[in-house]
């Protein structure tokens, strides 16, 4: 009987298939493994829309931005791919993706004032609008709720200022019990720029000016929590999921990463773990948060624009699901359904609206580099603060100024 | 056509085939990428244009950007002392077990054989577990000095600027040395027995025997296993980016990574191409030093 029915099934499949247009298969590339976000909703999408085919291929993260643009130079490209916010700009600022904004004045699934400030920045380029957010990430302060009983501190007052951080620290850190106060990624990588720019942001800086007050401040506050061992040393060569790490392990009291931990944490912290928003320098000042997560763009040279575009709204709507499903905060303001981890969430959700953009620019890693390269030979004391920031800045306006 | 067939069956049309081939490969392979290379350290290359030759020459201009980078001193030293370090370890413990295993004794060659391990596995692998045995604070090294009383506290092998770079080191010279050892073996086993009988009978002790033969006959096997090795080490990737990614604050950097950094990190791929060319020189003037050293090959 099951046999029968499945013959039905598929030959009224092949009649209403013929009835159609030949299909339309669209490349896709992504860096999601089968369990992911792409291929998670491909089978839903493909349902509801029987007149296009999907065909993805999975790209190592970092070898994403070298994979297309040798792609693009060859006539390989895919139609829709997954881009990592700071380099929309260099395949945008090349003419290599499609503008998005004649099918988004007319589209009723996506309302660019909808899309928070940051995201959008993220996949503007000129003016002009070139993909649209999957999802968001951002940074807040995850906290072991237990050791802050334990060692006498208000658990349901977590630190708001740099310096209720460091006396919390100081508390929580028991050497003699390998448990460090802090756990954080000052790592010569896209991390390490990622974790730094929200300090340099609240204590005024951006990636474009480096060389302030408040970036002396922090670099000098990150090298006294190095200095005095309220983090580790390996600090500064653990990217933030090895440094998360050792919090769900009990070794550091409160880590810096973003949402993309949950899952793990899950599984792995044994204790009552909680998230409150990043600290600011002092009482009132300016708060400010990392950006992360990338962004569905369409190629300039795509044959199937539409067909491409339809499968970005689906995406797009989705929105409501992504923190549920795939761990990322929505980028765009819209309800989320039934979120799990409720007062983590919250926590997040309102970290997303002070979420500030890397760049954009089109030599975004140059820039990236020469401020990770700063927080490297600062902590390590090769230079103090202040020269290490001179010399990132004169890098950064060699490459503003080109 | 009869008589294309038969040279190649049976004249020197078949030697002409056999060098062709060779001489193909050769230039499909070695030659192009070589001189792709070059130019590509002549001219202004991103990612973009990686496939058109049509790019602007800047002559000496990337080499010139290279010397000045701040960092440029630090890597080329980091760069002599990871080579000269990693060899002159990797040879003496690898000569030294060589010789060991030369010696008759129950399950020498098992044993021998067993050193290999080290050297089959991937760089990564190698590097993975190294990670663990050097971590900070959890790692065994440290759990082993500390208890020992050799260290009062813990030493930060990968992330303190003083010690990384021979953290790194130490990694490669493990690796490195099975495969001294095996090719020095060879080299041991190829020596005749009598030779030491006869200097045993005039009376040669040990060191005399090693100093006067050993030595001397080795020069070709020892001559091939220092060049190899510097071409090793000198393309010794994994190890550095499992271990430390030349960090912290390029204090593990050597040039090899730095090319990479160049060419895959922020995309300045003619930079990168120009590292890669200083190193290919220099790999040139040690092959010419190994080519020399075999060409004095003694007979006996």
């Amino acid at each position: 009987m099951k046999a029968v029915m499945k013959w039905i099934a598929a030959a009224s499949l092949f009649m209403s298939g013929a009835a159609q247009a030949e299909p339309v298969t669209l490349d896709i590339w992504t860096i999601d493994r089968p369990d992911q976000y792409m291929y998670l909703l491909k089978d839903e999408f493909e349902q509801s829309h029987p007149d296009i085919k999907l065909n993805i291929k999975t790209v190592q993260f970092r070898d994403m931005v070298n994979d297309l643009a040798r792609a693009t130079a060859t006539g390989e490209s895919p139609d829709v791919t997954y881009i990592d916010n700071p380099e929309v700009a260099l395949f945008a600022s090349r003419g290599l993706l499609l503008d998005l904004g004649p099918m988004l004045a007319e589209s009723k699934v996506i309302k660019k004032e909808d899309i928070f400030p940051g995201p959008l920045s993220s996949v503007t380029w000129d003016g002009k609008i070139y993909g649209i957010p999957r999802g968001a990430n951002t940074l807040a302060l995850y906290y072991n709720a237990d050791m802050f009983k334990a060692t006498g501190l208000d658990p349901d007052n977590p630190p708001k200022t740099w310096d209720e951080l460091y006396a919390a620290a100081k508390k929580l850190s028991d050497p003699a019990k390998n448990i460090y106060g802090l756990a954080f990624s000052a790592v010569a990588t896209e991390e390490g720029t990622f974790q730094f720019l929200p300090w340099l942001q609240m204590a005024g800086g951006d990636y474009n000016k480096v060389d302030t007050e408040g970036g002396i401040k922090v670099l000098d506050f990150w090298g006294k929590l190095l200095d005095e061992k309220l983090a580790s040393p390996d600090t500064l060569i653990r990217s933030q999921f090895d440094s998360t790490g050792t919090f769900n392990a009990g070794n550091a009291a409160m880590a810096i990463s973003g949402p993309w931990e949950l899952p793990r944490m899950g599984r792995e912290a044994k204790f009552d773990y909680r998230a409150a928003l990043l600290p600011i320098p002092q009482e009132g000042a300016t708060r400010a948060s990392a950006l992360g997560e990338g962004d569905n763009v369409i190629l300039a040279k795509s044959e199937h624009p539409k067909e491409a575009f339809i499968l970005l709204e689906f995406l797009y709507s989705k929105m409501p699901d992504v923190w549920n499903r795939f761990g990322f905060v929505p980028a765009a303001n819209v309800k989320s359904n039934d979120p799990k981890t409720p007062a983590i969430y919250a926590v997040f959700e309102e970290s997303m609206k002070y979420a500030r953009n890397r760049g954009p620019h089109p030599e975004w890693p140059k820039i990236s580099k020469a401020i990770y390269t700063a927080i490297q030979s600062s902590l390590t004391h090769q230079s103090d603060a202040k020269t290490a920031l001179g010399t990132a800045q004169k890098q950064i306006d060699a490459v503003l100024n080109k | 056509m009869q008589g294309i067939i038969r040279t190649i069956r049976d004249g020197s049309g078949f030697d002409i085939l056999l060098l062709g081939l060779a001489l193909l490969y050769l230039i499909i392979f070695s030659a192009f990428p070589i001189i792709y290379n070059i130019i590509m350290s002549l001219q202004t290359v991103d990612m973009f244009t990686l496939t058109s030759f049509n790019r602007p020459f800047v002559g000496l201009q990337n080499y010139y950007d290279i010397f000045s980078q701040p960092v440029a001193g630090t890597i080329f030293w980091n760069t002599v002392k990871f080579v000269v370090l990693s060899i002159v370890f990797q040879l003496s413990i690898g000569f030294g077990l060589a010789l060991f295993f030369q010696q008759d004794f129950p399950g020498a060659s098992y044993l021998r054989g067993l050193f290999l391990a080290g050297w089959i596995m991937p760089a990564l692998v190698v590097g993975a577990i190294w990670k663990w045995l050097f971590a900070g604070d959890f790692g065994v090294i440290n759990y082993a000095l500390t208890s020992l009383g050799i260290a009062d506290d813990r030493i930060f092998w990968l992330s303190d600027p003083n010690v990384a770079l021979y953290a790194v080191i130490i990694a490669n010279i493990w690796l490195g040395i099975p495969f001294n050892m095996i090719l020095l073996s060879v080299g041991l086993a190829s020596i005749p027995r009598d030779v030491y009988e006869a200097a045993e009978l005039d009376g040669a002790g040990v060191f005399e025997r090693f100093r006067s033969i050993t030595l001397p006959l080795m020069r070709a096997q020892l001559g091939a296993v220092i060049s190899l090795g510097v071409i090793f080490t000198l393309q010794q990737f994994d190890l550095i980016a499992a271990l430390t990614q030349g960090g912290p604050a390029d204090s593990s950097n050597v040039a090899q990574y730095w090319s990479w950094q160049f060419s895959f990190q922020t995309y300045e791929i003619s930079l990168g191409s120009a590292v890669s060319v200083l190193m290919i020189i220099f790999v040139i003037v040690v092959a010419a030093v190994y080519v020399r050293s075999t060409r004095h090959e003694h007979s006996y």
